[in-house]
């Protein structure tokens, strides 16, 4: 590899040493209409820098003018737009559109050498799939003179495949994002931009057949913070090796906040509640206030969703639901209050040594029902089957709720935030 | 300091960052234009009043007198055919926007600044090649220290909404790499939106002076240069029509005046 493109991709994706870039796109105000993040572009990028951003992908003019924030031994890399479209303008459909494109546009603006001299750590370029035959031929041609460019003077080319147009539907979208990652690969990319498929399977074998570090974008701004974070979440699970999120940070309420939320979860592998939260808990435990609950029953479907091993019963879900009156509910759920674990007389029930839930150890338990009369909320379960082991076979064991490994499905469903979850300090 | 920014200092006044610009260009694609008949002449009575003067390539010939003293000149570095109406003795049929000079020729000129049109409207085509020409020239003249004026021409037949056009127009020059840029009155509202966004100095095309041509006064410009300058704009660009008054020199004197002296327009 070309030692200049080794370095500036080490410069992209390894400044936390752990081969993943958070990037924000703020190039909207080269493409699409005047609005509020392109009229606050300086504030949003200085915001963003503070949050942690590892990268910043700008057009050309921007990254003249702003090029003193990306200076210094922290500062972020700098990824330019070398090419130009006018997709976003495109049909009269929207009417703040103000002049709207009959057809699509695209063309390169730089060189790849023009990019070096603004200081770029990459480039990005798009690669439009679903236009038809011509488009994608003037893309593809486009493509491989930016990719032979970058190649020479050792510069990254990270391509941005979309499908779009008149070719895409529901159907086939998975299918032509996955072909047109490898089509940039096969050209000549060194990374990919591209946006989520929907689910972490098929977004795990667009990023396998990729080979290259493959960056997710977050698309449209979601109004629910959770959701970029949700999206990106899942990439990363999927293989992915960092985000390019454009508006669900610049048009963020608070960039600064979105941005360590997401080099929260990328580079210190917080979950999305722990990010939401802006700590991490070693332990958690369950709260409730009675007065939220509506009596909708969701927790007790989620508890028994989550623990689904061929036992799928609501009977079973380690928390209930009781109504005291009308309108009223009670949530009854482990209070982890030890009574069980002081009461058992084999020691069979222990805190789990990651989550700080109640643990079963099965071959010790002798099924005496006494951890199951004790439980002061009534939600240590018989279940409803046997179990045999080392020859020996018990004719039901307790179901103790063990907080989901952590992330307890009853307080992520919960609509009313009725049920939630708390930092466990002490464990006792 | 660069050269750009010495050079933008040359025809944007330091005291109050304001700038008086008369663009005498037009003949580039209009040929003889009332008043600039004898171009040398025309834009001599002018020199001492304006801060900049834009020319084509061709003419900076005609002003080999020109004192430091004198206002600047910038030079036009495209050429389009959509300055000409349905009227005009060659009417265009399809529209044409081309490069005339490299940076690098704009500075052999001895040119303070390049003057470049961004035009909204028409066919993709142009639109994508204006902002070609502006990342180039504006990439060039960042490596030369040769400062780009833009100006934004929302005149095509697809702009639907104008003030919003303007404003797309004024992004694109931005984001493309203008040092300075130049907009038709869009409007309060919208020019509120340019003056929070517009991080370079930016001048107005007053619409009633050219709405109104041959009884041009101050007043008729005064409302919107009054909000241009209250919002933080940098001055005024008018075009070639001035020269065909009888009392340009005049007219140019007491906007100059008005412009310098930050005073309470009309």
């Amino acid at each position: 590899m070309h030692s200049g493109l080794e370095a500036r991709m080490a410069r992209l994706f390894n400044r936390h040493g752990d081969g993943r870039a958070v990037c924000m796109a703020a190039d909207h105000g080269y493409m699409s209409d005047v609005t509020p993040n392109v009229v606050k572009l300086r504030s949003i990028t200085e915001a963003a820098i503070r949050g942690g951003v590892d990268g910043i992908l700008m057009s050309p003019g921007q990254a003249m003018r702003l090029a003193s924030l990306f200076q210094g031994r922290d500062g972020p890399a700098l990824i330019v737009r070398a090419d130009w479209m006018n997709m976003p303008r495109l049909g009269s459909a929207n009417v703040a559109n103000a002049v709207p494109q009959r057809k699509l546009f695209h063309q390169k603006i730089l060189t790849a050498e023009q990019a070096l001299s603004l200081g770029a750590t990459a480039i990005t370029i798009y690669l439009f799939l679903g236009y038809g035959d011509e488009a994608e031929a003037t893309g593809i041609d486009s493509c491989a003179r930016f990719a032979s460019e970058c190649r020479k003077v050792g510069l990254p080319c990270i391509m941005e495949p979309l499908a779009v147009g008149g070719q895409i539907t529901g159907a086939n979208v998975v299918e032509v994002l996955t072909l047109g990652a490898r089509i940039c690969v096969e050209i000549g990319a060194d990374a990919l931009k591209i946006p989520y498929t929907g689910d972490v399977e098929s977004f795990a074998n667009l990023c396998r057949v990729s080979q290259v570090p493959v960056l997710v974008l977050g698309g449209a701004r979601s109004d629910n913070e959770r959701d970029a974070l949700e999206l990106f979440a899942e990439g990363l699970e999927a293989g992915c090796h960092g985000c390019l999120m454009g508006r669900n940070v610049t048009k963020s309420p608070n960039p600064e906040k979105m941005m360590r939320q997401l080099c929260q979860i990328a580079h210190e592998g917080y979950s999305v509640d722990e990010a939401l939260r802006g700590e991490r808990w070693e332990h958690v435990r369950l709260k409730a206030t009675a007065s939220k609950c509506t009596g909708c029953q969701l927790c007790v479907t989620a508890c028994v969703g989550a623990h689904d091993s061929g036992e799928f019963s609501t009977h079973l879900s380690r928390l209930h639901i009781d109504p005291v009156a009308l309108g009223q509910h009670k949530v009854m759920f482990c209070t982890l209050c030890k009574k069980c674990l002081d009461v058992c007389p084999t020691g069979a029930l222990k805190w789990h040594d990651t989550t700080g839930a109640v643990e079963l150890i099965v071959e010790k338990c002798t099924a005496c029902d006494k951890c199951v009369e004790i439980c002061p909320t009534k939600v240590i379960m018989r279940s409803d089957t046997s179990i045999r082991f080392n020859g020996t076979e018990l004719a039901w064991y307790p179901i103790v709720c063990d907080l989901c490994g952590g992330d307890p499905a009853c307080a992520r469903i919960c609509p009313t935030e009725a049920i939630f979850i708390d930092e466990r300090k002490v464990i006792r | 300091m660069d050269g750009k920014l010495y050079r933008l200092r040359e025809f944007i006044r330091v005291e109050d960052k304001h700038s008086l610009i008369v663009d005498a260009s037009g003949g580039l694609s209009l040929g003889t234009l009332p008043g600039l008949e004898d171009f040398g002449m025309a834009t001599r009575s002018v020199l001492g009043i304006v801060d900049g003067l834009v020319c084509s390539p061709g003419q900076f010939r005609r002003i080999p007198d020109r004192t430091r003293g004198e206002a600047s000149l910038l030079v036009r570095m495209d050429w389009t055919n959509t300055l000409r109406g349905s009227d005009f003795v060659l009417p265009p049929t399809n529209v044409h926007h081309l490069p005339l000079l490299t940076v690098q020729d704009a500075l052999d000129l001895g040119a303070t600044a390049m003057v470049s049109s961004f035009l909204l409207g028409y066919e993709e085509e142009v639109e994508a090649g204006c902002l070609r020409n502006t990342v180039q020239w504006a990439m060039d003249g960042n490596a030369l220290g040769l400062p780009l004026i833009v100006e934004v021409r929302t005149t095509g037949p697809r702009v639907s909404i104008r003030d919003k056009a303007i404003e797309l127009g004024a992004s694109y020059a931005l984001e493309g790499g203008a040092d300075a840029i130049v907009l038709p009155y869009p409007g309060r509202k919208s020019l509120e939106s340019i003056a929070a966004f517009v991080s370079v100095p930016w001048l107005i095309k007053p619409s009633h002076f050219h709405q109104k041509m041959g009884i041009v006064s101050f007043e008729n410009a005064a409302p919107e240069l009054e909000e241009a300058i209250g919002l933080g704009g940098a001055g005024l660009w008018l075009d070639h029509s001035v020269f065909a008054l009888s009392n340009t020199s005049v007219v140019l004197q007491e906007f100059a005046l008005r412009l310098h002296q930050a005073m309470a327009v009309a």
